[in-house]
């Protein structure tokens, strides 16, 4: 069995990684995104990957005999990482259906690497289908000059606080940007560490994989 | 009062108990839709009268007001019909793309409307996932250990398993079985979980 | 996060057992596992550990800290300490609650173990709480919250995060 698998779109250089690492990178993305205010950064890279060995693995087991101890064991594990990567893509289509507008505005401004390409035609249709109810349900049959809608302002909080934990070192992180001015609210992040702060200056770290939520 | 029955179109939505869907207000969003049409003729009016007379500081405190109220009403009604479809699109999630017929009578034809265009949209979606697709209305809780202890409680017979093998539940018998295949059994009170 | 769902994640981390049956190795998508000899002390994950002692098929041995004497000692050192030590394990809650479900019958004193995982358990919730007081009441924008478990972060989390982003709020109006 070939236990190497080309992910692709990772970086320019060829990039192997094994099954299990590529799990371990799925267990990373889904605690990140149930733990995150707004919605990351798309991983099909990582989801297509473990959707194709989950389903392999289901044809192979169904032409083997059921009764069977390690038939039973693949089905199992096969039934867990179904479920991670299944709250995974659920946990991003909520938040997806939640701020869809803000998030194709997002997307229309240059940004497209939120959404995947199957994300963004579900959101469309999402806001089209909900702007159509809303339009014919009432907004139609209200005077003219209040007839508009604005659903983009349905946008996540990033000032949300967070809970972390440091995966690589970083100097001078600022907590604060109010009080960015007088310099005073910087901390240095230690591997090990873990901190309560605000979701907005260590978004980036997040996706980075300097620091995991918690 | 301006924007009583806007209000009471929110109150309504919070007491919607869990899991269900109260009746569309179809009279509610009626009448607050001709409060709305009946102040903003009343503004109309006043403004071109304040365009023709001097002004005048009380009708123009009665536009403001009229305004606000206008703004109060659609921002309600729009929250109304917006939480519904919310409450609908958790009831898909629940109980899946056909909805319980008590909760399908509750919705407006434009509702429904609604309901079967997001279906379609979830299910091109869920289609998209991978090879042939991944449903991601299936495996809502982690997998539990397939296999529970049960201990027999009645006498209940031959008790045929999913693989084709049968065993014979006796009072105070134990078992190793299938979680899924005993769930009922143990809800029934054939079964206790032995843990 | 749901409770289910940080047992589910402890249940990759791996412990010893033995099996009592012999297989071949298992090709995971997780790794591979084995070969099985009756009777040879393997790793193998938890959720994979919980399966085969359901079906009778392996002893578990619980990690070594996993037992009175140890329980006993990080007790003593949790009420010396003003603040959080570290467990000996990230899932120590979630570890320690599956195998007292699962595998009581494989460990000695399983009641002892339960009893002193509890107080643990409760003087570092106590900790929690009066952290998260002075917390609030200082109305720091940072802190630093080593040691601290995913479970006891989880509890915690509705209440902080509540107070905190009200908080930041009330912070910000004023600044305004």
């Amino acid at each position: 069995m070939d236990d190497t698998l080309n992910i692709s779109g990772l970086s320019d250089d060829e990039e192997h990684l094994t099954s299990s690492q590529v799990l371990q990178q799925l267990e990373e993305i889904w605690m990140n995104e149930r733990l995150s205010p707004n919605l990351m950064v798309c991983r099909s890279d990582i989801t297509d990957c473990i959707l194709e060995q989950i389903q392999e693995m289901e044809e192979n087991i169904s032409k083997a005999q059921k009764n069977e101890l390690k038939v039973s064991l693949h089905q199992l594990e096969v039934d867990r990482i179904r479920y991670m990567l299944s709250s995974y893509l659920r946990c991003r289509l909520e938040k997806i259906e939640k701020y869809a507008s803000s998030l194709i505005k997002e997307a229309a401004d240059g940004d497209q690497s939120r959404l995947s390409p199957e994300e963004y035609t579900f959101a469309r249709e999402l806001t089209s289908g909900v702007e159509a109810h809303l339009m014919s349900s009432a907004l139609r049959l209200m005077p003219k000059n209040l007839q508009s809608l604005n659903l983009q302002e349905y946008a996540p909080s990033l000032d949300r606080y967070v809970f972390l934990r440091v995966n690589s070192p970083e100097e001078g992180v600022i907590v604060d940007e109010e009080t960015d001015q007088n310099n005073g609210d910087k901390i240095d992040f230690e591997v090990g560490a873990q901190h309560i702060m605000r979701y907005k200056p260590i978004e980036h770290f997040v996706e980075s994989g300097v620091v995991s939520l918690l | 009062m301006f924007g009583e029955k806007a209000l009471e179109l929110i109150r309504e939505l919070h007491r919607n108990r869990e899991g269900t869907l109260a009746p569309y207000n179809e009279d509610g969003v009626r009448q607050v839709l001709e409060e709305m049409q009946a102040l903003y003729e009343a503004n109309q009016q006043d403004v071109s009268q304040l365009v023709q007379n001097e002004s005048d500081q009380t009708s123009l405190t009665a536009v403001q007001i009229r305004h606000d109220s206008l703004q109060r009403n659609k921002r309600c009604l729009l929250a109304y019909l917006y939480n519904r479809l919310q409450k609908i699109r958790e009831l898909r999630w629940e109980f899946g793309s056909v909805l319980p017929a008590n909760v399908r009578s509750n919705m407006s034809p434009k509702e429904m409307e609604w309901f079967s265009k997001y279906n379609r949209t979830l299910a091109n979606y869920m289609r998209s996932l991978g090879n042939g697709g991944l449903d991601l209305t299936q495996d809502m809780q982690p997998p539990q250990n397939v296999h529970i202890e049960v201990r027999c409680v009645e006498d209940r017979g031959e008790l045929e398993l999913d693989d084709g093998s049968k065993i014979l539940l006796k009072k105070n018998s134990m078992h190793f079985l299938p979680r899924s295949q005993c769930e009922h059994l143990i809800r029934q009170g054939v079964l206790k979980q032995v843990t | 996060m749901e409770h289910s769902e940080l047992e589910f994640s402890a249940e990759k981390q791996k412990l010893k057992i033995v099996p009592n049956f012999s297989m071949d190795k298992i090709y995971f998508i997780s790794g591979d596992v084995g070969p099985f000899k009756a009777g040879l002390p393997i790793d193998v994950p938890l959720w994979l550990a919980i399966s085969l002692r359901q079906r009778q098929k392996c002893v578990i041995h619980p990690p070594d800290w996993l037992n009175v004497a140890t329980l006993q000692e990080i007790k003593e050192s949790e009420m010396a300490a003003e603040l959080f030590t570290k467990l000996p394990n990230e899932h120590f809650r979630e570890i320690s609650q599956l195998l007292l479900t699962h595998a009581k019958h494989n460990m000695h004193h399983a009641d002892a173990i339960r009893t002193l995982v509890k107080d643990i358990w409760d003087i570092r919730a106590a900790k929690l709480r009066s952290s998260i007081d002075k917390f609030v009441h200082v109305q720091a924008s940072h802190a630093r919250i080593d040691n601290i478990t995913r479970m006891e972060i989880n509890l915690a989390r509705p209440f902080l995060l509540d107070s905190l982003n009200h908080l930041h709020s009330l912070r910000r109006s004023k600044s305004l």
